[in-house]
């Protein structure tokens, strides 16, 4: 067991990534119930209680999206038993609804919902601050800045939100659950899982009309009083310095502003918040009584700062607040320690000791030389194949096309440079719900096996309730590709899925919903498949296709274990005639050219094996090792 | 070996290399000799052939998971395109371990092949603009002594092995070692610890002519 560190009963010192130091501190928590949907940077959270699943007794699930795994664990809770739920920021958008009315209703035992921005968008759609979310539906958050405090948060949460019978949010950002470090565990006192009954409940979660009216009067005492215990939280913490100025700032900011401030050689008094909401006021105000200068160090939205305006300003304070407003640092994109000692020293007025621009620009003039790395389909990847056959069919006719969320969305990169929108999950069947009712063209839309049960299905049943035209691609690659291959409602039942779950089947669901036109093709079948996409493009009203081929990623794992072997491909050099087919339109990262005769060749060490090549070379030169090109027999 | 020997890493390579693993295995030894350490992690998504990279700090000194710009004492590059990519981070006669091999990306094969040249980049030029900065680097044939350990997949041990020939790298060779055996599986320990020795082996070949190394303990 390499995470050992995870299920050790002792407490111990470990290297672990907070993510990882996240779990650990829900299951010292004696969690009991755990349901995610994945998203980066959440991903590892799902991806360690899954792979600890046999360890302990816990119920895990992968829900089906952010919306039914907030209101599962809400449901476990309600019902007496600690429960998590992870999911990234723009996954607490589609639970969003849930999640206003569980503040109203409150809960029962623990229930600790970890929610991840991402500044600098690594892997979103958006820089959302979901510090927001806070005020606006009324659930305190926590927000650590290291995987130590990761874990101590997680475990306090449970106790908080047990306290106040409301949802606790720890907030993080991708820097904070992609950080490693070491960890001091707590000892893991778990007790045996067992069943309880309602009628031991006591207690009712509904709001509606005049009950929703009296919840809210409830909710802003709940809040009041949770903001009376945050004033004393061992997570709001001040680090005495000397002079006038100060440093308020939380989250993996401060990681920044503590090596910002010895670089600078200044020794301001710091304030790190670790409870965004509600906030500790008066200890702000504490803070800043006194200071002249108080600098906020905080990535994204100038949250922090407005409301240390606002407090001053209530407090009638005498200091200058300076942060985004006064434009010493931007709302935009992540920050690291060069941008933080460049904001104090403009907002203090002093000169950065080192000249990171002179850094920056000696290394990009070194850089000209640099190739893109772009991120493309894996070796293998069915995507690839699905998207050369939709290319050749859709030659010569106008149409649009409609990406969506998931590892096929590199389709707006080249060679394909295939994309006309791409919003969010499931959102291109409702965009060309619209485009379909008013443009001439062809509207195709696609959407993974994952993305179709994740949010498509309601824009598929509204496009067969108003018959419209539109073309659906389901690339059903088996997983959730993207964030790491997790198992989903479609995942084949032979995968090593936990017991007692149903497979649902992709073409049962189009068509029990009515869709008029369903195909099933294998991505790898290129040649074939263009005349199916073609009939589908052609049929009047919804049509669906769906291309099956694991995830190559996923499916090596499964040849691995079965004692598959994966037998490359190679280059018959000798009649090669250097078209290039394979290079130019298809982006196979195991595929180059050699200087000295042009001639295509196959990197052993990437090729996956797949001969989606070798169909589309018009020459057949290219065969598996062992086997004759395919070529060679025309020749003679 | 104290709290205080503070170390800064820069770790990149191309997805599927198994970056994440190495951070681990020397992660894994900081814990057991008792260093502070830290990660900046850009896992990208989950397909492979993209640009990958972590900063690892050892030492209880910084507290930023991100090394700032010329700070790092030593960049492992994984791939030797890669080292470019990421050379604002190294301090000036910091120490490159690069990895002899050059994975060219789909988008410059396709643009070379479009524009019917055949100049890909090549490991000399990556090194001569590498050689502004520093002249501490150290090439190392990462495939084919992992090819020869009898894996190619433990590339990434390799690397390990060649840092811990260094004197300034706070973990030596022995704790490194136990942490490479705690973190791959049992059946593959043999040819991980064999990467291992023959990228320490290989250090002395390369990295320690221009660089204080440890005494040398493996033949
Ligand atoms: C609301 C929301 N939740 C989660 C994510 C994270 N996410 C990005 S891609 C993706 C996977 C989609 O899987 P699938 O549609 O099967 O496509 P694949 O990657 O397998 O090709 C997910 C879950 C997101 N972007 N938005």
């Amino acid at each position: 067991m390499a995470k050992e560190y995870l299920v050790n009963k002792d407490p111990k010192k470990a290297f672990m990534m907070s993510n990882e130091a996240m779990v650990r501190g829900a299951l010292e928590a004696d969690v009991k119930v755990i349901s995610c949907y994945p998203g980066a940077p959440t991903s590892e959270i799902l991806d360690t209680f899954f792979l600890l699943r046999n360890e302990f007794d816990y119920k895990f699930t992968t829900a089906t999206n952010e919306k039914v795994a907030l209101e599962t664990v809400a449901g476990a809770s309600m019902s007496g038993f600690r429960a998590l739920t992870s999911m990234k920021s723009v996954g607490l958008n589609v639970a969003s609804d849930a999640f206003f009315s569980l503040a109203y209703t409150g809960i029962n035992a623990g229930c600790v919902m970890i929610v991840a921005d991402d500044p600098h968008c690594h892997s979103s759609q958006s820089e959302e601050d979901g510090r927001f979310f806070g005020p606006n539906a009324y659930i305190p958050m926590l927000e650590p800045s290291n995987p130590k405090e990761a874990r101590k948060m997680v475990k306090t949460a449970f106790e908080i939100s047990e306290r106040h019978k409301s949802i606790v949010v720890i907030r993080t950002t991708t820097r904070v659950n992609h950080q490693s470090g070491i960890v001091e565990t707590e000892a893991l006192n778990r007790t045996p899982f067992v069943k309880a009954k309602w009628s031991e409940v006591g207690e009712n979660y509904f709001t509606v009309g005049e009950t929703a009216r009296q919840n809210k009067f409830k909710l802003l005492e709940k809040v009041k009083n949770i903001q009376i215990e945050f004033e004393d939280s061992p997570f709001n913490v001040i680090s005495e310095g000397e002079g006038d100025i100060g440093i308020l700032t939380s989250g993996v900011g401060y990681c920044y502003a503590k090596d910002a401030c010895k670089i600078l050689k200044i020794n301001p008094k710091i304030l790190k918040i670790g409870t965004p909401f509600p906030l500790p006021e008066k200890k702000i105000a504490d803070f800043m009584k006194g200071l002249s200068k108080v600098v906020v160090i905080e990535e994204l939205s100038p949250y922090l700062e407005h409301n240390a305006k606002r407090i001053a300003k209530d407090f009638e304070l005498d200091v200058t607040i300076l942060g985004k407003d006064a434009g010493h640092f931007s709302e935009a994109m992540e920050y690291n320690v060069p941008i933080v000692v460049m904001g104090i020293s403009s907002a203090l007025g002093i000169k950065s000791p080192i000249d990171y621009d002179g850094i920056l620009k000696r290394a990009n003039d070194l850089k000209t030389i640099l190739p893109e790395r772009m991120p493309c389909f894996c070796a293998g990847c069915p995507h690839r194949a699905t998207f050369w056959a939709i290319k050749q069919a859709v030659r010569g006719r106008n149409v649009v096309f409609n990406n969506d969320i998931g590892c096929y969305s590199m389709a707006f990169f080249p060679p394909l440079n295939m994309t006309m929108s791409l919003l969010c999950m499931g959102s291109s069947l409702g965009l060309s719900a619209g485009m379909s009712q008013v443009l001439e063209d062809d509207v195709m839309c696609v959407v993974g096996d994952s993305t179709f049960f994740h949010a498509a299905l309601p824009g598929l049943v509204n496009s067969v309730y108003h018959n419209l035209n539109i073309t659906l691609f389901v690339l059903d690659n088996e997983v959730t590709a993207m964030t790491g291959q997790q198992f989903h409602a479609g995942t084949p039942e032979d995968r090593g899925m936990p017991e007692g779950k149903k497979r649902i089947i992709i073409e049962d669901v189009c068509r029990g919903i009515g869709v008029g036109h369903v195909a099933i093709m294998d991505s790898y079948d290129v040649k074939n498949n263009v005349d199916i996409i073609k009939e589908a493009l052609d049929f009047k009203g919804p049509s669906v296709v769906i291309s099956r081929r694991s995830c190559a990623l996923h499916g090596d794992r499964i040849k691995r274990r079965t004692g598959v072997p994966i037998v490359q491909n190679e280059v018959d050099k000798s009649i090669c005639k250097k078209p290039h087919t394979c290079i130019k339109d298809f982006y196979c990262p195991s595929f180059r050219f050699d200087s000295d005769d042009r001639a295509a060749r196959i990197l052993p060490e990437i090729c996956d094996g797949c001969g989606v090549c070798a169909k589309i070379c018009p020459f057949g030169t290219i065969h598996p090792i062992g086997e004759e090109a395919p070529g060679r027999e025309v020749k003679q | 070996m104290s709290q205080d020997s503070s170390f800064d890493l820069v770790i990149c390579g191309v997805g599927g290399q198994g970056i994440v693993l190495l951070s681990n295995i020397i992660g894994r030894g900081c814990a057991k000799a008792d260093l502070e350490a830290r990660t900046g992690e850009l896992h990208g998504l989950s397909q492979r052939s993209g640009t990958i990279y972590i900063h690892m700090r050892i030492g209880k000194d910084n507290l930023s998971p991100l090394i700032p710009y010329g700070e790092a004492d030593a960049l492992i590059s994984l791939e030797a395109v890669e080292a470019l990519r990421y050379l604002e981070y190294l301090k000036d006669d910091g120490v490159i371990i690069l990895n002899k091999r050059v994975i060219n990306p789909p988008i410059e094969v396709a643009q070379l092949s479009k524009e019917k040249r055949t100049d890909f980049i090549k490991f000399d030029e990556i090194k001569e603009k590498l050689n502004v900065i520093t002249q501490n680097i150290a090439p190392l044939p990462a495939l084919d002594l992992a090819k020869e350990a009898g894996n190619p997949l433990t590339e990434n041990v390799v690397f390990i092995g060649a840092l811990s020939a260094l004197k300034s790298f706070p973990l030596d060779a022995e704790v490194l070692k136990e942490s490479v055996a705690e973190s791959v599986p049992k059946k593959a320990l043999d040819v991980n610890l064999k990467a291992f020795d023959l990228g320490y082996k290989a250090a002395y070949d390369s990295l320690c002519q221009t660089v204080e190394c440890v005494e040398r303990k493996i033949d």
